[in-house]
């Protein structure tokens, strides 16, 4: 356990630190963030034609609200967690792949849900907006990320399970 | 996991509607202690770090004359910056409704522990913040005390960072995990896995 935690914080700190980095941002996270507000845009056009992205901002035509996603508000540290524990843990390059790939896909959509729900929060109510936004958002998509990673736990172990009778 | 995943979602909405309620007295302490730690580190920036609610308030050793910094001595006011608390000690009530949302032998020991450690983690990041602030707001005042020790920009940047978007909902989760590897829901998978 020891060990693990350690080379979690280990790579935790080299992908946040990286993550930080201006050609990063610039290249990567900026374009990446403005793609999720469009995204966003997308998914609500169909119902709601009082919408606009630009950029990274989404925003309301009628009411002038509008919500600007930025660096926190992307679900790249939840996914940067998400590396660093499953990197962290002795298993196969391709579990780890694939656990990585269907967790970064489980932390977007439920972080497209947040950015959504934050958004029509925010046009009704600004105290709860923060309250929510601030708080309680952040706390489940980390839950989110702990369930990934818990269900990933539990693949392991049952991909362990025939190779211990194999070999015992 | 699913009874696990139910007992949290019930579980997080009271928690954090007593931490909401009960926020001003849970920061006092910490608020007390990264002020007294500020004060001392850098005397002739930092005068106070003092509870305002929910909020603290960071005041300085300087004023402010339109926009721009100016010694005490020539100025009306004291400068003060509010500092949002709530965004470190938002990791408390994740931690209370991942803790009980878990079955296990004993709860309250651990549960202590776990305050008493995402609590230490709280004043950090409170310092953090507090440095941030000071760099942002204060500038090169900050930057050239004489005789002090000060963090160089990136290293506050990073902490900060680290400290506001990373730790307080990270910290938790990483606790629950350590202390709840030997319950049904974690039982075998971290020996399985990490020990063998």
């Amino acid at each position: 356990m020891l060990r693990f935690v350690t080379t979690f914080l280990l790579i935790l700190l080299a992908l946040f630190t990286l993550e930080l980095l201006a050609p990063v941002q610039e290249h990567v996270i900026v374009p990446f963030t403005a793609m999720l507000a469009r995204l966003s845009a997308v998914l609500i056009l169909p119902f709601d034609s009082s919408v606009v992205a630009y950029g990274k901002i989404l925003q309301f035509k009628d009411s002038g609200f509008a919500v600007s996603i930025e660096a926190g508000c992307n679900g790249v540290e939840a996914t940067i967690v998400l590396i660093a524990a499953i990197c962290a843990f002795p298993a196969s390059w391709r579990a780890r792949a694939i656990a990585i790939a269907l967790g970064f896909l489980a932390i977007q959509v439920l972080n497209i849900v947040r950015i959504i729900s934050l958004f029509y929060l925010g046009d009704w109510n600004m105290e709860y907006f923060s309250w929510i936004h601030l708080y309680l958002w952040p706390a489940l998509i980390m839950l989110d990320v702990l369930v990934v990673f818990i269900v990933y736990l539990r693949y392991l172990s049952t991909q362990a399970k025939p190779l211990e009778t194999t070999v015992g | 996991m699913r009874q696990f995943l139910l007992f949290v979602f019930a579980l997080l909405i009271p928690c954090f509607g007593l931490w909401t309620v009960a926020n001003a007295p849970i920061g006092l302490p910490a608020i007390g202690i990264a002020g007294s730690l500020l004060s001392n580190w850098f005397p002739d920036v930092v005068n106070a770090l003092s509870a305002s609610g929910p909020e603290a308030i960071l005041m300085t050793e300087f004023g402010e004359k339109a926009g721009q910094l100016i010694p005490l001595s020539q100025a009306d006011y004291r400068l003060g910056f509010q500092i949002n608390t709530r965004v470190l000690s938002y990791s408390l009530p994740f931690y209370t409704a991942l803790h009980f949302a878990t079955q296990r032998k004993t709860y309250l020991a651990d549960y202590l522990w776990g305050v008493l450690i995402l609590y230490v983690l709280f004043i950090c990041g409170l310092v953090c913040l507090c440095l941030k602030t000071l760099m942002v707001n204060v500038g090169a005042p900050f930057f050239n005390q004489a005789g002090v020790f000060v963090p160089n920009a990136e290293v506050i940047a990073i902490s900060y960072q680290f400290s506001v978007l990373i730790v307080p909902t990270l910290a938790p989760a990483i606790l629950w995990l350590s202390q709840s590897k030997d319950s049904p829901l974690l039982q075998g998978l971290f020996v399985r896995t990490v020990d063998r």
